[in-house]
């Protein structure tokens, strides 16, 4: 049996699954705050009995593209995006702290700040939370002032502030829920330096073009994958047809 | 079943969806007290296919994992409550709310809805009713033969008899919430309370950070068409790619299948 014909099957699944990556990037191209992820081939040599012939390509992560992306303004007073590089501290569902980029911030009915998403906006010292107020306002800083209801704007208080941080990026990984962590389980140090813009919606980072051409090439790469799997079979016939010639 | 496929499959359902928002902000661009919406995207879970670190052979680990991400979805609309402009209509009974505050209308099964729209009309018995044909709350009627009605910034309504008497006859009461996000749109430019929005909190306009009335003018929509076309152009676009990305794993497939039967 040819087991060249093995190495281009991994390789032709690796591939999709490459696609796969690619595809989840273009779907999330109007996320707000998403993070591109990024796929690399490792090779990865196949050790037995006789020669290391064969070397099959396995589909790794290869990290997340933390490049900034398109500032929108909404005008939304709660709509806020990180300048430059940093994060917004939030509670993920497990409870543990995530960042994340994404800033639509909603207030729920029990006055908890938090994401579209639902995850609670931290601050150093929990969850946020907000009285009942006729307007709340994002400071640079990340700090929180709120005018409560029933009050002139002279009552307007800094009731708290945002947890802003900037981990190494080398240090973040994306969680199975999308949102960003570090890789030691630790929390992050806030960040005095990270400031926010409020009523600006970072959009996602996805580049178009660029998704668009990685799509291509990774169709023409499973396409010699195939067309490799289909000469070892041709090989594989003509063995056979010489074989049964010969008898 | 194909990820790459089902992922670019997601993408499309949530363009669509984000165009059916779109529209529908489009087609309430003149809506009184119409307030916009807009889609909150967010990344669907990520499969761990092959987890960093795990052992490779007994002595050796993966130094890089592999996680697949699922799409996406749309996880929320969000209303956006700012201000609507104004417009002068001069007509008594169109009322505005400058700030915060919902009026409070009866619907016909006896529960309360709240709308921004202030273009009330009188009914045959001449209570104050909505454009739909809904009583406001607390109800207002008024009397024959009345020459004049006013609505003070407070929402006390007072009219002037034939007579030339003035009495007032009813007070606008203003509804507030918590979180306003968290209405429920019911249709006809009303709202219902839900266990997000929070208890309604009712009081006289302009106290307790209620906004005000305005006489004789109305609030338009607060849709930004010029927001909402770009936004359109953007969904079109991506939508765009998403099928491309089906039609390129198709053929991919495709291509697997012709040459390997």
């Amino acid at each position: 049996m040819d087991r060249g014909l093995y190495v281009a099957m991994t390789g032709a699944k690796q591939i999709m699954q490459a696609q796969a990556v690619n595809n989840h990037n273009i779907a999330n191209i109007n996320t707000v705050g998403f993070r591109a992820d990024a796929v690399s081939f490792v090779s990865q040599p196949i050790y037995g009995p006789g020669y290391a012939t064969r070397v099959n390509a396995v589909a790794s992560d290869a990290g997340t593209d933390f490049s900034s992306g398109v500032m929108q303004s909404t005008g939304r007073d709660l709509d806020i995006a990180v300048n430059g590089s940093g994060y917004i501290a939030v509670m993920g569902s497990d409870g543990t702290e995530a960042y994340t980029r994404a800033g639509d911030l909603r207030v729920s009915v029990d006055g908890a700040v938090t994401t579209a998403g639902g995850q609670p906006v931290l601050t150093e010292s929990g969850p946020l939370n907000i009285p009942p107020a006729t307007t709340v306002t994002v400071g640079n800083d990340g700090t929180i002032s709120v005018v409560p209801l029933g009050l002139n704007p002279i009552g307007i208080s800094p009731t708290d502030r945002i947890k802003l941080v900037n981990p190494p990026q080398r240090d973040l990984q994306k969680g199975s829920d999308g949102l960003l962590r570090l890789k030691d389980g630790r929390k992050a140090e806030t960040d005095p330096t990270v400031t926010v813009t409020s009523g600006v919606l970072e959009s996602s980072n996805v580049n178009a073009a660029q998704s668009l051409i990685n799509m291509i090439e990774l169709q023409r790469l499973y396409d010699f994958q195939v067309k490799s799997m289909n000469s070892s079979d041709q090989n594989e016939q003509m063995a056979e047809q010489m074989m049964s010639n010969a008898s | 079943m194909n990820l790459a496929l089902w992922s670019a499959k997601t993408g499309l359902d949530a363009q669509n969806t984000q165009m059916a928002i779109i529209s529908n902000n489009l087609a309430n661009a003149n809506t009184t007290g119409y307030k916009s919406q807009r889609a909150a995207f967010q990344d669907l879970m990520y499969q761990n296919v092959r987890q960093v670190g795990a052992q490779s052979t007994q002595n050796t680990q993966y130094s890089t994992g592999l996680t697949l991400g699922t799409g996406v979805r749309i996880v929320a609309t969000e209303a956006n409550y700012a201000q609507g402009s104004s417009t002068t209509t001069s007509n008594p009974l169109d009322l505005q709310i400058s700030g915060r505050g919902f009026f409070q209308i009866t619907l016909p099964d006896g529960s309360l809805a709240y709308t921004r729209d202030g273009s009330f009309t009188l009914d045959n018995q001449g209570n104050v009713v909505t454009a739909s044909g809904y009583p406001i709350q607390p109800a207002i009627t008024i009397p024959v033969g009345t020459q004049s009605v006013t609505v003070g910034n407070d929402g006390a309504v007072t009219a002037v008899s034939a007579s030339g008497k003035t009495t007032q006859i009813g007070q606008v009461q203003l509804a507030d919430f918590i979180n306003e996000q968290g209405l429920q749109n019911i249709g006809n430019n009303l709202v219902i309370e839900s266990a997000a929005s929070g208890s309604p909190q009712t009081g006289t306009a302009g106290a307790n950070g209620l906004g005000t009335i305005q006489q004789g003018s109305l609030e338009t929509s607060n849709v930004n068409t010029v927001t909402e076309l770009v936004n359109m152009i953007e969904c079109q676009r991506a939508y765009e790619m998403n099928s491309k990305a089906i039609t390129t794993t198709d053929q991919m497939l495709e291509y697997l299948t012709t040459n390997l039967s």
